[in-house]
């Protein structure tokens, strides 16, 4: 009797979906692999949006990795998507859409809407990367790296902890990103893809206030940058010492950071910075001489530079670092105080940098 | 068989996320939520123990018994009434909810009715079991899931993009006084044992409750993962902008070496379990609440067959939820739980008294008799 | 008595009977040709009787292999199990001639062990009762005799340990075999469904078996055996889904290897389970799961299939079991051929020919291992049938549909009851003998 009432039940329940459920198969999508969203100059249609579309095929060889580009302009982001649907013969899948790329003009003027666009979206993931393209997205994503093996590897390993480790690559997914936009204390970061002989370099970040992109930091202040947010990073630091130009392969390096009131009352970031690594690139031997003088002297080089770096960004009123929110966390003051009050002193706060570089060898040689 | 209070404790732990408890709380982060949590902890616990220590006088026997025993029909009729459609609610809101959740993230080109309908189907079907089938259940579904829970909570605690700067600045605002809303959202996380009302029928006459201080360590643990994993992720600002604000947390996470990359889909899976879990216990109490009333009801832990009155009262259970779905949107259903913690509070509160002071009442009793006896001898 | 007899058995040409004399006494014996070993009667009671060395009658009467008959209403059962009747000095005696026809191969064949005991049970009930007896040298062991099935007359043994067993599962037990009304029963299955009350149980609640040691240890744990003379195979009741996901190679193998095998048999249960399911709700509404290689690995290779997923899935499944169907019932030697022509011809084509994607071959070959590994016989053939309601919810419901499908599974099987016993519990023995168990109150 039960079972008679429990199947009519589902009968009658099965027969309710038949009419509109949301059956697709896999082949009948298309795989979106990267959106590159740009400023068009049309007042009009402000919005070009380009999508890097993967043509499957049963093989995964070097050079298989075909795709189709689709470039449409539009009033609006979800417009132009809808629109570009038109263009394709299969439903657009963003869920394996790991690559969101605002082309650097959009970036300058202002990048809300995008932003907005890709969180409300419920298929993008919210660990699907944000980056700029220069000179736009569209440039960026015409390149066809010849030894792809399914469409997008390139990029999706680039950013990936599984494959390349560049010290030079800052990462930001959307959740982050969208975090770091509203947030009070700390600014966003984004990594700038360039194109180089038909592949891509990526080894500049800009960095953004809440609304648009303010500067694009150099390759070694990426690094830099990269290497006092990050605890376990392989990357490299240089200096020289005495005209011996040295180069240390960092394996650990650590830095924290406390906001205090010097002996004058002023308030001052004091960042302290352990680096652990060995000797890359050093004289002959070097094994034999005083250690502690080339690491003092790499030391202080290291903290000049990473003081000049903290200043550009106080000079253009950003904080990607998270000062502010440091700020924040230590000094209760009641409501929003605290934060009213840090807004007054970052302009003027000091910086004091120590580092402690620690040498563990010399490598296989002396 | 104490595992089988704690893991009726855990299940409603757990589904604290979809009955919108870390949404209130982080609503109210700079106004007296943190404080509420806080507060909240000694007095879930205290709640959790007294109850559960005077239910255990009444071996065998579960709330609808007692009450009966001791006092007018009238008096308590309507009470189980209230119950019952304080359950029902409960867990009708949160299967609308995950419905929605589900929806958004699974099944994007369908209604979100129809998979409602399912689940409701499902429901019933599961609510009608016995009572002994479902503590079997319960038991397997808790040891298959709550390890996976750990995993994903561990996934969030342990990540690199967690800001504890983040939750050290909403964990200064522990200063703001309270409010009533945060506190009745955050002693839900501890109301698990008010499943001992029913469940206490299957309990042995010998039951006593041991390692209570697991209570507040895993509810405080639950309490602040719940809330704070969310702010670490999404910062002080940003956590407030999202409806589904687990299902997006875990979407934040990333397994680099799992089959699946996502961890969203694994947390979506584990909900959904839960829910089920959650719902089917929640309409199961409310029917026996309900066949309680009945004057010729006889409370049966494991009937060999199930009584069509089950599969009458989870029917309608079915339709209403049916209707409220219908009624209510999104928006509604979130000021509903609202309103409907702060009611719950009350009621927990209400009959956590009304049942130590029965027991009280026993226990001075009995002593009396002895008392009485020995001095007789 | 050799007049009645003949009128019972009117029709018998295989029934003999003789009247002998010898220098003291007359005898009458009747016994049936076909159900007897003529030698041993010849043994037992021609030559003695007609040398006439000590008097027939004492031998008649001090032998333990002469049971006296007391009632008419035995002399046809008697006769009909292979039993001699001797007519004596007007009393009447029966004597034990039977002839049974049975494999004599005692290997297990069913439930292979690697280092456990390789004896089994075999058709003859007393050889069972002997083998078991041996393995459970306990006085508490109790064996009841009783016939079951109008025509059939089939004998079985009911067996416990009358200290340990459970006494409500006994009577339960005890009730359901007098309520069995059935004419003929022959096999183990047989007994099981007429035991089983709910027809459409689609889970065992019993557990067949060949096997005297896993018998003894059931017995050792206070279960209820039933043997059944011209079976092979005992019945143990009551059981719990655990049991039927044991093998007695648990129990002689080192502790880490039989822990890891048996969590390696869940998972695979919930592999051929879910697979089908998850193929379809993956492919079909979330192909976001998989990691994106595979998903254009996929995407390409089902590029060429032109149905949709669950027509394939239906396709493939519906090869694998005519396989596995065709592959038992076919005699040893052509069932390899068989199984390679289906296996490999077919799979390998059918994917070439763009009927089906690689990745639904392989998803097909694991569901279809996976489910070989259910050590139990009933179990795999309910676990087989149990993907399909899944793949039905896949389709409409995708991955949402799969879990819901799980989900009520669980409860189906935690509401299952084996003759009173819960069917689904995670049994762990009680920490203290102390502490009371779940559901005591009410049902005592």
């Amino acid at each position: 009797m039960r079972h008679l009432i429990f199947t009519v039940l589902f009968v009658f329940i099965a027969s309710l979906v038949l009419g509109g459920c949301g059956f697709k198969d896999i082949d009948k999508r298309f795989f979106v692999v990267a959106t590159g969203i740009d400023h068009s100059d049309n007042p009009n249609k402000p919005f070009r949006v380009t999508l890097r579309l993967a043509v499957t095929s049963p093989k995964i060889e070097p050079g298989a990795g075909k795709s189709q580009l689709e470039t449409i302009d539009a009033k609006t982001i979800a417009e132009g998507v809808r629109e570009l649907k038109a263009y394709v013969d299969k439903e657009l899948d963003f869920g394996h859409c790991k690559i969101f790329m605002i082309g650097e003009k959009l970036a300058r003027k202002e990048m809300d809407q995008a932003i907005n666009w890709m969180t409300r979206r419920r298929d993008i993931q919210m660990i699907a990367n944000v980056t700029i393209g220069h000179p736009t997205a569209e440039a960026i994503l015409k390149i066809q790296p010849k030894n792809e093996r399914y469409p997008g590897n390139t990029l999706f390993l680039s950013f990936g902890k599984e494959g390349t480790d560049s010290s030079y690559t800052v990462t930001e997914y959307i959740f982050g990103m969208r975090k770091r936009r509203t947030e009070k204390g700390i600014d966003p970061v984004l990594p700038i893809i360039m194109p180089e002989n038909e592949t891509y370099r990526i080894s500049q970040a800009g960095v953004l206030n809440k609304k648009k992109l303010i500067i694009i930091l150099s390759p070694e202040e990426t690094q830099l940058y990269n290497q006092i947010t990050n605890k376990y990073l392989k990357s490299s630091l240089g200096g020289n010492v005495e005209q011996d130009p040295y180069v240390l392969a960092v394996g650990r390096i650590q830095s924290r950071f406390k906001i205090k009131n010097n002996a004058q009352g002023k308030p001052v970031v004091e960042m302290r910075i352990k680096i652990h690594g060995l000797l890359e690139e050093a004289p002959k031997l070097v094994f034999d001489k005083d250690w502690a003088s080339i690491e003092q002297e790499l030391a202080k080089q290291y903290s000049k530079s990473v003081v000049r770096l903290l200043k550009k960004f106080q000079r253009q009123g950003v904080d990607p670092i998270g000062f502010g929110l440091k700020y924040r966390a230590t000094h209760y003051s009641g409501g929003d105080k605290s934060w009213q009050e840090w807004q007054g002193i970052y302009p003027n706060i000091e910086f004091d940098v120590q580092t402690r570089v620690t040498i563990e060898g010399t490598g296989l040689i002396k | 068989m104490n595992r089988y209070f704690y893991y009726s404790f855990l299940y409603v732990l757990l589904i604290n996320i979809m009955m919108f408890v870390p949404n209130i709380i982080i609503q109210n982060r700079y106004s007296g939520g943190i404080s509420s949590l806080l507060l909240a902890i000694p007095f879930g616990t205290m709640l959790a123990l007294l109850f559960s220590s005077s239910i255990s006088r009444f071996p065998g026997k579960a709330v609808p018994e007692i009450l009966f025993d001791h006092y007018p029909r009238w008096l308590v009729v309507p009470f189980m009434w209230m119950l019952a459609a304080l359950y029902f609610l409960g867990s009708t809101i949160v299967l609308v909810a995950f419905s929605v959740v589900i929806n958004r993230f699974y099944n994007p080109d369908t209604s979100s009715n129809v998979v409602l309908y399912l689940l409701i189907a499902t429901c019933i079907y599961c609510s009608t079991r016995t009572t002994l089938s479902l503590v079997f259940a319960l038991e397997v579904l808790i040891i298959i899931n709550a390890p996976l829970v750990m995993f994903v909570l561990g996934k969030g605690i342990f990540t690199s993009d967690l800001d504890w700067d983040a939750m050290h600045t909403v964990a200064n605002y522990f200063r703001m006084p309270p409010n009533l809303v945060s506190f009745a959202a955050a002693t839900y996380i501890f109301s698990g044992y008010l499943n001992m009302s029913i469940l206490n029928r299957a309990l042995p006459p010998n039951f006593r409750l041991k390692h209570r201080w697991i209570i507040p360590l895993v509810g405080t643990l639950a309490m602040f993962t719940s809330i704070f994993i969310p702010i670490g992720f999404h910062g002080t600002e940003a956590v407030d902008e999202y409806l589904f604000i687990w299902s997006i947390t875990a979407d934040s996470m990333k397994m680099e070496y799992g089959f699946i990359e996502r961890v969203l889909f694994l947390y979506l899976i584990l909900y959904l379990n839960l829910t089920l879990l959650f719902t089917t216990f929640g309409w199961h109490k409310a029917m026996e609440f309900l066949k309680s009333t009945s004057k010729s009801h006889k409370p049966h832990l494991d009937p060999e067959k199930i009584p069509k009155i089950n599969w009458i009262i989870c029917g309608a259970f079915g339709l209403i939820a049916i209707i409220y779905s219908g009624v209510v949107n999104e928006k509604q259903n979130f000021s509903i739980a609202t309103v409907w913690l702060i009611i719950r509070l009350f009621a927990e509160i209400l009959s956590v008294i009304w049942i130590c002071w029965l027991a009280y009442r026993l226990k001075s009793k009995s002593k009396f008799k002895v008392k009485g006896q020995s001095e007789s001898k | 008595m050799i007049n009645r007899i003949l009128t019972m058995f009117a029709d018998s040409k295989d029934l003999i009977t003789k009247r002998m004399k010898n220098d003291d006494i007359s005898i009458e014996v009747a016994y049936i040709d076909s159900l007897c070993d003529e030698s041993k009667i010849s043994e037992a009671i021609f030559v003695p009787f007609s040398r006439n060395f000590k008097p027939f009658e004492e031998i008649v009467e001090f032998s333990s292999e002469f049971k006296p008959i007391h009632e008419m209403t035995e002399w046809a059962s008697s006769l009909l199990r292979g039993y001699v009747l001797i007519y004596i000095n007007s009393k009447y005696y029966s004597y034990d001639a039977s002839r049974n026809i049975r494999i004599e191969n005692q290997n297990t064949q069913v439930e292979s062990s690697i280092q456990g005991p390789q004896i089994a049970l075999t058709e003859d009930l007393k050889d069972g009762l002997n083998l078991i007896r041996n393995r459970y040298p306990e006085p508490n062991l109790a064996v009841e005799e009783r016939t079951l099935g109008v025509s059939s007359k089939t004998r079985i043994a009911i067996l416990f340990d009358n200290r340990r067993v459970n006494d409500k599962v006994l009577k339960n037990v005890k009730k359901k075999i007098l309520e069995i009304n059935a004419d003929m029963l022959h096999s183990a299955g047989e007994i099981v469904r007429e035991l089983g009350g709910n027809r459409k149980q689609l889970f065992p609640t019993t557990l067949i078996t060949e096997r005297p040691d896993r018998i003894s240890n059931s017995i050792a744990q206070g279960k209820v055996i039933i043997l059944i003379h011209g079976s092979m195979f005992g019945i143990i009741l009551p059981i719990t889904f655990y049991d039927l996901m044991n093998t007695m190679d648990d129990q002689y193998e080192s502790f880490w290897m039989s822990r890891t095998l048996m969590v390696m048999r869940y998972i695979s249960v919930l592999m051929t389970v879910t697979l089908p399911a998850m193929y379809i709700s993956i492919v079909s509404y979330n192909p976001e799961l998989f990691r994106v290689q595979l998903a254009f690995s996929i995407a390409g290779s089902r590029s060429a299939v032109p149905y949709p997923s669950f027509i394939e899935v239906l396709v493939m499944l519906f090869m694998i079991e005519m396989l596995v169907e065709a592959s038992v019932r076919l005699p040893r030697y052509i069932g390899s051929t068989g199984t390679t022509v289906g296996g490999l011809i077919l799979g390998q084509a059918a994917q070439q020919a763009g009927l089906v994607s690689s990745i639904m071959i392989i998803v097909t070959s694991v569901v279809a291992i996976s489910n070989f590994v259910i050590p139990n016989n009933s179990l795999a053939f309910a676990i087989r049938f149990l993907k399909y309601p899944l793949i039905f919810l896949a389709v409409f419901y995708g991955i949402t549909g799969v879990c819901i499908g799980m989900f009520c599974y669980l409860v189906y099987l935690s509401s299952i009851r084996s003759f009173g016993v819960p069917y689904f519990r995670i049994h762990r023995k009680p920490a203290r003998n102390a502490e009371g168990d779940l559901g005591q109150v009410s049902s005592s």
